[in-house]
């Protein structure tokens, strides 16, 4: 067989499929799920344009999550700016400490005494979505049980062991581990039946339930202030993100054209030596 | 008007060679006429340099390198400053893509044999350049003093506790600390932002006047100097202006607008241009789960792991980058290109090049037993390139290289 | 080469040079505004509030703002009074020639007839002006009014912070905005303004 390529050309193909497989391959996939015994973290997709979403998620977040986790890189009037709630609003409404000028870094309201309670400092959340992962975050909190051998009386599937009690208990209600008996899958991808054609069932554990009528809100509400919380971490995590992508498509666009242009004008002159 | 400024050029034209100069080296410095993408990547590295060092000027002034407020300010130039964040992105995409640049760079020479007789300056100069860069980007990922700057500096300078004897004396002096405090960052932050630069500027000066006085080379491995027109210029060249320029001018569109895409849509580079664990301030009690260097170590890093005793690893990544100084001595075929070398030679450079992307994506996971067996096997393809190059350039047979271009 | 061929280099070179060119000014955009006042600058610059009201007649104090002296002075009914007695020794008492920020409002050109609030940077080299208010003759003027007096170059200002005929100093000393809710004085924000 004739091989009719020359070299560069196929060492660059080569090379190619090589590359692809190797980013394929991420780093966290090739190490386990970072989500632990949750599996595969749920996915998150964040829209940093949805001004309503972070505005709800910083309502939740200072509401719930400020009183221990500071977020010591951010300042107030920043958020207040980049969320279009008018800083009066937002100070009256959000800045519980009436000491706390619109340029202050939100640094955290919890005294050392209260540090010294949890045994651990609550870490800093600002970059928290850019070291964890917004996937890891939105399934994170999702993934309390009760567990009454720990200290809060609960545990964590994506955080086993966790140090942080759920703050967001009486919202969600009482999540609870259970096993269910699910059909079996037979080889051939349908489910498996006996001789009756009747479903087999297994009993499979490790699920995550609701009790009923225990929390404030339904499932889906529950899910939808995680989302927007998660979505407010992100934004917190890199305040320029949205406005990042923005610019990034005119700016793709403009070397494009140049692109377009200067091979134009190359191809012009290629001529003078290249008949 | 203009007569002033004629006699005034004409003036320091007289003590200082301008118009020479750049006619010498830049206008009709002569280029061969065929050429392809390959020759691209010196220009464009070139270029990089260039933004590394106006991008890194602009971050000296906001980063604070005390070990305090090193990694705050790194989240003050990306909230607080106006742009800083392009600034900041600007730079650390640049340090990943000097790096791709320059490793495709290296790899044309491997491919055409542009370090063979008179290259062998220039092709040392550049492999200086590579080691300086390795330098470089080592002591600017430190600055941050997030948790990978941390325990990636820490097994770094663990290599040195390796040398015998003075091992861990020399580990000390050069932390200045017991551990990696704002001394050593202060320090890593003089050497990375005045002298280092100044090595590199100086290299890249030398690689170009090096390169100047031998000639551009081509794909064909062909001499252009052979045929010369009667003005003494090589008939398969073409000036560098306006006609190189202008491929230089497609290339950099090219490069900017990937350029662009990764710093504006994913800066992070999905984790191996900026890692997720460097978004944590450095804390010497906790070690990150997975340490990784980023991508452009990991292939030497990977050696490093193949082997057991860290003396060892030590010598063996040395040498991985010191063989390619003495690359020219080693090839000993009587052609440059690789399109008139031998089947071996085609197969040596395919394995090698093979060998070392998998050493590469192996530094950057953890380890397990068959990945460990990999790594070995590539350490040792990759070393057979240049240890068995005398004997493979030198029994193949080659096919007749072109007179002309 | 063909007259066509000649005419289609100049339009691309004219095109790739203008595409070209009109990058830079984007490109130099951040580096130019990375120079801008920070956020953190900002915020250190903030407004400051000051209670006034256990301020004395005729006492002056100082405050900072923007990591700059600002002078408050509580004016005596007697010294305001007194203003007009100096009038022609003043350069400029009405402010015509300054951007004053509350022209004819109160004659202590604040936003508060009893208090006055100018910044306590000297308009000729930046020196700090020192509060004499005393009324007596002074080394450096026989018939002192009470004002301020900088020890740099000896520039003279009366007690509400205007300038001297025949002093180094160029203008009047600059009124910060300001606002008064109360007798809480912010500096450095004015709602109304």
């Amino acid at each position: 067989m004739k091989i009719n390529l020359n070299y560069s050309k196929y060492l660059v193909i080569s090379f190619c499929i090589f590359l692809s497989i190797f980013f394929v391959n991420n780093i966290n996939s090739a190490e386990g799920g970072p989500c632990k015994d949750y599996g595969e973290c749920d996915e998150f997709k964040y829209s940093l344009n949805d001004i309503e979403s972070l505005q709800r998620g910083a309502s939740t977040y200072i509401n719930y999550c400020y009183g221990c986790h500071s977020l010591k890189y951010s300042r107030w009037n920043r958020v207040a700016k980049d969320l279009q709630i008018p800083e009066d609003i937002f100070f009256e409404n959000l800045v519980f400490d009436k000491s706390i000028k619109p340029g202050d870094l939100m640094v955290g309201a919890m005294s050392e005494e209260s540090v010294n309670w949890f045994g651990v400092a609550p870490p800093d959340l600002t970059l928290v979505s850019r070291y964890k992962g917004d996937d890891w975050i939105y399934s994170y909190l999702r993934a309390y049980y009760e567990d009454s051998s720990k200290q809060y009386g609960v545990n964590n599937l994506v955080y086993p062991g966790t140090a942080m009690p759920n703050v967001l208990l009486s919202l969600q209600g009482n999540q609870r581990l259970i096993c269910k008996d699910i059909p079996v899958i037979a080889r051939n991808g349908g489910e498996k039946r006996d001789e009756s054609g009747n479903p087999i069932y297994q009993e499979k554990c490790g699920f995550l339930e609701v009790e009923d009528d225990t929390g404030k809100l339904s499932k889906e509400e529950f899910d939808n202030l995680i989302y927007d919380l998660t979505n407010f971490l992100v934004y917190v995590g890199e305040p320029i993100k949205a406005t990042r992508e923005r610019i990034g498509w005119y700016v793709v666009f403009y070397f494009l054209i140049f692109t377009a242009l200067s091979s134009l004008l190359y191809r012009e002159y290629h001529k003078d030596y290249n008949k | 008007m203009s007569e002033m400024a004629g006699k005034l050029f004409s003036w320091v034209n007289s003590r200082l060679p301008i118009a020479n100069t750049f006619e010498r080296h830049l206008s009709k410095h002569p280029v061969p006429s065929k050429v392809n993408f390959w020759y691209l990547f010196g220009a464009l590295a070139a270029v990089t340099l260039i933004i590394q060092i106006v991008s890194g000027i602009w971050l000296i002034m906001p980063y604070s390198n005390t070990e305090e407020q090193a990694f705050s300010s790194i989240e003050y130039i990306m909230r607080d400053v106006d742009y800083g964040w392009v600034i900041r992105y600007i730079h650390t995409t640049g340090a990943s893509l000097f790096f791709a640049v320059v490793y495709l760079h290296m790899f044309r020479g491997l491919l055409y044999g542009s370090y063979q007789k008179p290259k062998e300056l220039v092709w040392i100069f550049g492999c200086t350049i590579y080691l300086a860069m390795m330098a470089e980007g080592f002591l600017g990922y430190v600055l941050p003093y997030g948790q990978m700057s941390y325990w990636g500096a820490q097994v770094i300078i663990s290599l040195f506790g390796a040398i015998p004897y003075i091992g861990e004396s020399l580990e000390l002096w050069v932390r200045g600390d017991y551990y990696i405090s704002g001394i050593t960052v202060s320090r890593f932050f003089a050497l990375h932002v005045v002298a280092l630069p100044l090595v590199l500027i100086a290299l890249v000066f030398l690689h170009l006047v090096a390169l100047h006085e031998v000639g551009a080379g081509n794909p064909e491995g062909v001499d252009i100097e052979e045929y010369l027109d009667d003005d003494g210029v090589p008939l398969d060249s073409v000036p560098f202006f306006p006609y190189k320029v202008l491929n230089a001018l497609v290339a950099i569109g090219v490069f900017m607008t990937v350029f662009s895409i990764i710093m504006f849509f994913f800066p992070e580079g999905g984790g191996y241009f900026i890692e997720m664990a460097n978004f944590q301030e450095a804390n010497p009690l906790v070690t990150p789960e997975h340490i990784a260097p980023v991508w452009y170590y990991a292939p030497f890093y990977t050696m490093l792991r193949a082997i057991p005793d860290p003396l060892g690893g030590l010598i063996v990544m040395a040498a991985a980058v010191a063989i390619f100084f003495i690359v020219p001595w080693l090839d000993r075929s009587k052609v440059a290109s690789i399109r008139y070398k031998g089947i071996y030679s085609k197969i040596a450079l395919t394995m090698f090049g093979v060998s070392f992307l998998t050493l590469g994506y192996l530094g950057t996971v953890g380890v397990t037993e068959i990945r460990k067996t990999m790594s070995v096997i590539c350490t040792v393809i990759y070393f057979s390139y240049f240890l068995l190059m005398p004997i493979y350039t030198k029994y193949e047979i080659t096919k007749e290289v072109p007179k002309r271009l | 080469m063909q007259e066509k061929d000649k005419t289609r280099r100049k339009v691309l070179i004219g095109l790739t040079s203008a595409v070209g060119l009109s990058g830079l000014p984007f490109v130099a955009t951040p580096f130019i505004a990375a120079w801008n006042p920070s956020a953190k600058a900002k915020a250190a610059g903030a407004a400051v509030k000051i209670d006034v009201s256990k301020m004395q007649y005729g006492q002056q104090i100082q405050v900072a703002w923007r990591k700059q002296p600002v002078f408050i002075v509580r004016h005596t009914k007697e010294s305001l009074a007194g203003l007009d007695l100096s009038l022609d020794k003043l350069a400029d008492p009405n402010s015509d020639q300054i951007i004053e920020p509350y022209k004819g409002l109160n004659p202590s050109r604040s936003k508060n007839p009893e208090y006055s609030v100018m910044s306590g940077v000297c308009t000729h080299l930046g020196c700090s002006p020192k509060y004499h208010p005393e009324v007596e003759p002074k080394a450096w003027d026989a018939s002192w009014k009470g004002g301020f007096f900088c020890p740099c170059h000896g520039s003279m200002f009366d007690i509400v912070g205007r300038v001297y005929k025949g002093v180094p100093a160029p203008s009047n000393l600059v009124v910060p905005p300001h606002m008064f809710e109360g007798t809480i004085l912010t500096i450095g924000e004015d709602k109304e303004l």
